[in-house]
């Protein structure tokens, strides 16, 4: 068994490692208290993605891949991370709690339960599809992780933790994109990542104004508007 | 040729609209904008009217008769919401904030420019990209007022729909990866229903709940919706003009265009869904329309209810119910800005959108109250509004099919909306004239020193403009735009 | 045949013998890290023989269960050591008695008794720390479980011994995402049930903040010594759980001579002499937490595990 043989062969394996992780960093943003760790989670969540995309770029020996994770560096693990601090202002970054509408042991129970539903909807689709090995983790975990960003926004009460979990589940669509559309157009894969860009210049703007505004970022306490 | 210029002359006036020289240039150059902009797509429609396709770039940048009835669509209500927005900026932001006028009018163009490359765009991709930017470029101007519930309007606003936009991105990635088991296909509208009959049915219902769900949050439909009413009354009145209007609109074309990839396989399925969403979301938004407080939200409630009933009639298929929900389509998007308009010059003249605060305004303004009355009869469906030609067309169509199910109960919800629309309307308009107001309002964060009597000449023109194509519709169908409809509808597949 | 009761038995010395020896490397190390000189390593072994010589002083108040514990609580790692590969990665004569799970509830019936005994006296700090301790058991419950399921559904069997075999034939099994994911699990699991920081700090003698230490506070003497001794040992059988099944399952004894039994008991040490230095790396960078967030940190340790069997089960 020469390099090249045991590299191919542990390919999938470092995959499905980056996909388990992918998967914990997912439960750790419904339950991390501190913002600013929220943020570095979302961070090493990005180059988790980088990572399968490279795994994924020399298994197909598509350059493609390689430049899909190049941006995901410079743009999600860097660009963004910045232009959240910068925007939102460092004193809510100081907070060490972060309240919620669920406490943090049930939300990490229904985060187990969302990954298992996930994991049953994909179950029919790879199946269909016939998947390698490469598509049976990161469609089920992009999946996932598309679903408990989207539980994050709804539990969490502060501006910030909303922001990053809609950034999650942009990583988890394309966590699960580098696997089954990974010859999509480059002009689609740029204007998709200068488009998260502008999700987190916009929000993070917004969150700003709203600080100016009331003087803190609860978004989740503003209430003023709800009749029903 | 003419779609990309559309491209380029949306994005010029919003970049000259930031050149500080004057102050009519903002408003000018978008008026002239809109206005190049409305043409070029006339002449797009005519040439798809005939059947054929207007194509820039094969597959990535095309139109076929769909996406050109929902560009002209766009264009026309961009032209007037742009000649109304010149008296209604230059009346409600202080004379001397010219940073925030041009700003305006920039975003105005932008958030214009990206609803215009969502039928113009055939690539999939491309097209989630256009739809994600409507959300992104109208975040600021829905916050436009910078009120502390404008913001929380607009932070729903851009939660949900992102939330939604990210569900449909995963959906469409799903459809990409179907269309890898069929060869050669291009990812785009038509490539995917050549591409449909190969993908295993569960590839297709899969990725269909997804962008159903995903841009079902954007189209505002039960239980999604709610980011809708905050954000499209919070805003100023020319954006909600566009946001239900047209977003919405642009955004259901999207989902409608999914319709024909089933029509070989499980055609029952998608059309299910669609009658159960469209139905819940019409008889939600009919009943909470009753109890609305705010008149700019019993219409944005009005356009929840109106995206169900075309949502419905794309479900119940054939081609009558087709024709129907494509000319409701046109008859909302048009009586839907003359809606939001007249609500304009109603806040212009009482200084209030409280439901309750106002009485006797045919007493107060006349003029506004006209318009206000004949802009609640028009989108509750009363004849000879071109919305009663409408509904009653999906009407007709649902019972020559048998489906009297959905029908009754469609029948049942629009009549509920139209007594709540009429009822708030009429609370409003007659009566001793009395406005009681409970605390200083302000308006644009200047409080209310005196109402206008004097409505700015343009608002007026704007809503004149608007109204005629509301009765004419009613009425009359033009030839080209007959055709234009037609071939819209037999796109959507024999259902 | 012979060779395995003998084999058996050095086992049950060598973790009787070190137990202690572990014990004091760990409290000096970690005294060492703080820049102090601490105690000798040797330190507990003096602390157990002046504690067999000191009387013992018995609550009145107290039954048969309080005499019993000491013993309870000292026997029980004792058994489980004669399951657990220590120094052989074969089964040797007595580990047919008992599996992991097994051994789980061996331990667990120590803890039993040293809960009830908290209690037998009236002092009021035993019960208040007995229901803590039983908070923290009963939250690592699912997070055991979910561990044992998935390891002996990868590996194929509940046995140790085959276990330790899977990872290490071939070599890419080792690298298993699902082995990394419950390593992680299993240490938050080790520091939750052996009382270490961030759950419990084992150096308190705040009595109101204890956790662990509670157990012990009521013994003198003989029952004393035997209380720490146990502890220790109990340390060590899940230190050789860990590093033998799931970390390191190298440097075990391979065939059946003595002397390459005798030579994989410093390869032993030295494994749990590594882990300790981990453990107080880990130790003095994080603060002890709150008594509610323990059950989000067992709770961050169960969702690692689910993480760990779903990983797996996606690659099946």
């Amino acid at each position: 068994m020469n390099g090249q043989d045991l590299l191919l062969s542990v390919l999938p394996k470092l995959n499905a490692l980056a996909g388990g992780i992918f998967l914990l960093t997912a439960f750790g943003l419904v339950a991390i208290r501190q913002m600013l760790t929220c943020l570095r989670i979302y961070v090493f969540q990005s180059l988790l993605l980088a990572v399968s995309a490279i795994i994924l770029g020399y298994h197909n020996a598509s350059i493609h891949l390689y430049l899909v994770a190049a941006l995901t560096i410079a743009f999600k693990s860097m660009l963004i991370p910045w232009l959240l601090r910068h925007t939102v202002g460092y004193e809510n970054y100081a907070k060490r709690e972060i309240s919620q509408v669920v406490n943090i042991p049930t939300s990490l129970l229904i985060a187990v339960a969302i990954a298992i539903f996930s994991y049953c909807i994909a179950s029919p689709l790879l199946v269909a599809a016939g998947a390698g090995v490469f598509e049976k983790i990161n469609l089920p975990v992009g999946m996932a992780s598309l679903l408990l960003g989207a539980y994050t926004v709804t539990v969490r009460r502060e501006a910030v933790p909303q922001v990053l979990g809609i950034l999650a589940m942009e990583n988890g669509a394309f966590f699960a994109g580098v696997s089954i559309a990974s010859n999509l157009p480059l002009i689609a894969e740029l204007a998709a990542a200068f488009d998260v860009l502008i999700i987190a210049l916009v929000m993070g703007l917004l969150a700003m104004k709203i600080h100016q505004a009331i003087g803190k970022t609860a978004v989740g306490e503003m209430i003023a508007l709800r009749e029903e | 040729m003419e779609l990309i210029f559309i491209l380029i002359i949306s994005s010029l006036a919003a970049a000259l609209s930031l050149i500080r020289v004057g102050k009519r240039l903002a408003p000018g150059v978008t008026l002239l904008g809109t206005l190049a902009v409305f043409l070029l797509s006339w002449r797009a429609a005519l040439s798809t009217a005939a059947g054929g396709e207007v194509i820039a770039l094969r597959n990535w940048i095309s139109c076929d008769s769909f996406s050109a009835l929902i560009l002209l669509l766009v264009a026309f209500v961009g032209l007037v919401a742009a000649i109304f927005s010149w008296g209604y900026i230059a009346t409600t932001v202080e004379a001397t904030d010219d940073r925030k006028i041009r700003r305006y009018y920039s975003r105005f163009n932008l958030f214009l420019l990206s609803m215009l490359a969502v039928p113009i765009f055939s690539h999939l991709a491309l097209v989630w990209i256009a739809v994600e930017l409507t959300t992104l470029l109208s975040v600021f101007l829905v916050s436009f007022e910078s009120t502390p519930q404008a913001l929380e309007a607009a932070w729903k606003y851009v939660v949900l729909t992102c939330m939604g936009a990210a569900l449909a991105l995963f959906g469409i990635l799903l459809l990409y990866w179907g269309m890898s088991f069929s060869t050669q296909a291009a990812f785009t509208w038509t490539g995917l229903i050549a591409a449909a009959p190969k993908m295993p049915p569960v590839f297709l219902h899969t990725a269909f709940l997804f962008i159903l769900v995903g841009f079902g949050t954007k189209v505002g439909l039960v239980p999604m919706h709610t980011w809708l009413p905050d954000a499209h009354s919070q805003a100023p009145s020319p954006i909600c003009a566009l946001l239900s209007g047209i977003e919405t609109t642009t955004v259901l074309y999207c989902i409608m265009r999914l319709l024909p990839m089933f029509q070989n396989i499980a055609t029952s399925y998608a059309s299910r869904w669609f009658i159960i969403f469209g139905l819940i979301s019409a008889g939600v938004a009919a009943f909470l329309l009753i109890q609305a407080k705010d008149y700019k939200r019993l219409f944005a409630f009005s356009t929840v209810e109106n995206m169900g009933i075309i949502l419905v009639a794309a479900g119940m298929g054939g081609y009558d119910a087709h024709f129907g929900a494509m000319l409701q389509i046109v008859s909302h998007a048009v009586t839907k800005s003359f809606c939001f308009f007249s609500a304009g010059i109603t806040l212009l003249a009482t200084g209030t959108r409280d439901i309750g605060a106002i009485r006797g305004l045919i007493r107060i303004s006349p003029l506004a109250a006209i318009f206000l009355v004949l802009g609640g009869l028009g989108i509750a469906g009363a004849p000879p509004f071109a919305v009663f030609l409408s509904e009653f067309s999906i009407l007709k169509a649902g019972i020559i099919n048998g489906q009297y199910l959905v029908i009754g109960l469609l029948a049942l919800f629009i009549v509920v909306a139209f007594f709540g629309i009429m009822y708030q309307i009429n609370r409003m308009v007659f009566g001793s004239p009395d406005i009681i107001l409970i605390e200083a309002r302000t308006l644009f964060g200047r409080p209310i020193i005196s109402r206008r009597k004097i409505l700015p000449v343009t608002c007026i023109i704007a809503l004149i403009i608007t109204i005629i194509p509301v009765i004419l519709f009613g009425i009359y169908l033009p030839e080209q735009l007959y055709q234009l409809l037609h071939h819209a509808a037999s796109s959507l597949g024999r259902g | 045949m012979a060779n395995k009761i003998i084999f058996n038995v050095i086992q049950v010395i060598v973790v009787m013998a070190f137990a202690p020896l572990i014990k004091g490397i760990l409290n000096r190390l970690k005294e060492n890290i703080q820049s102090k000189r601490g105690p000798s390593i040797f330190q507990p072994y003096r602390d157990i023989w002046k504690l067999f010589h000191k009387d013992e002083v018995v609550s009145e108040h107290s039954s048969w269960i309080f005499r019993l514990t000491p013993f309870v609580v000292f026997i029980t790692p004792i058994f489980v050591s004669l399951l657990i590969p220590v120094l052989t990665d074969y089964p040797l004569f007595f580990a047919f008695m008992g599996d992991m799970l097994g051994g789980g509830f061996i331990l667990a019936l120590g803890g039993f008794f040293a809960t009830l005994a908290a209690i037998d006296t009236g002092n009021p700090y035993g019960p208040m720390g007995a229901s803590r301790t039983r908070m923290v058991g009963f939250l690592a419950e699912p997070v055991f479980m979910v561990v044992f399921f998935t390891v002996s559904f990868i590996a194929g069997s509940t046995i140790p011994y085959i276990v330790q075999k899977y990872w290490v034939t071939p070599l890419a099994n080792f690298f298993e995402p699902s082995h990394i994911l419950m390593l992680l699990a299993f240490l938050l699991l080790i520091l939750a049930e052996t009382g270490r920081i961030p759950v419990d700090s084992p150096t308190g003698h705040f009595e109101l903040a204890m956790i662990d230490e509670s157990k012990g506070l009521e013994y003198s003497g003989r029952g004393a010594a035997l209380m720490k001794w146990g502890g220790a040992m109990k340390f060590v059988v899940l230190c050789c759980i860990f590093l033998n099944v799931l970390v390191t399952p190298w440097g075990l004894a391979h065939g059946v001579k003595l002397w390459e039994v005798l030579l994989a008991v410093p390869l032993i040490l030295a494994k749990i002499i590594a882990f300790v230095l981990v453990l107080v790396v880990i130790e003095s960078s994080l603060a002890k937490l709150r008594l509610f967030r323990i059950t989000e940190f067992l709770g961050a340790a169960f969702a690692t595990s689910v993480a760990a069997m779903i990983t797996f089960l996606l690659l099946m």
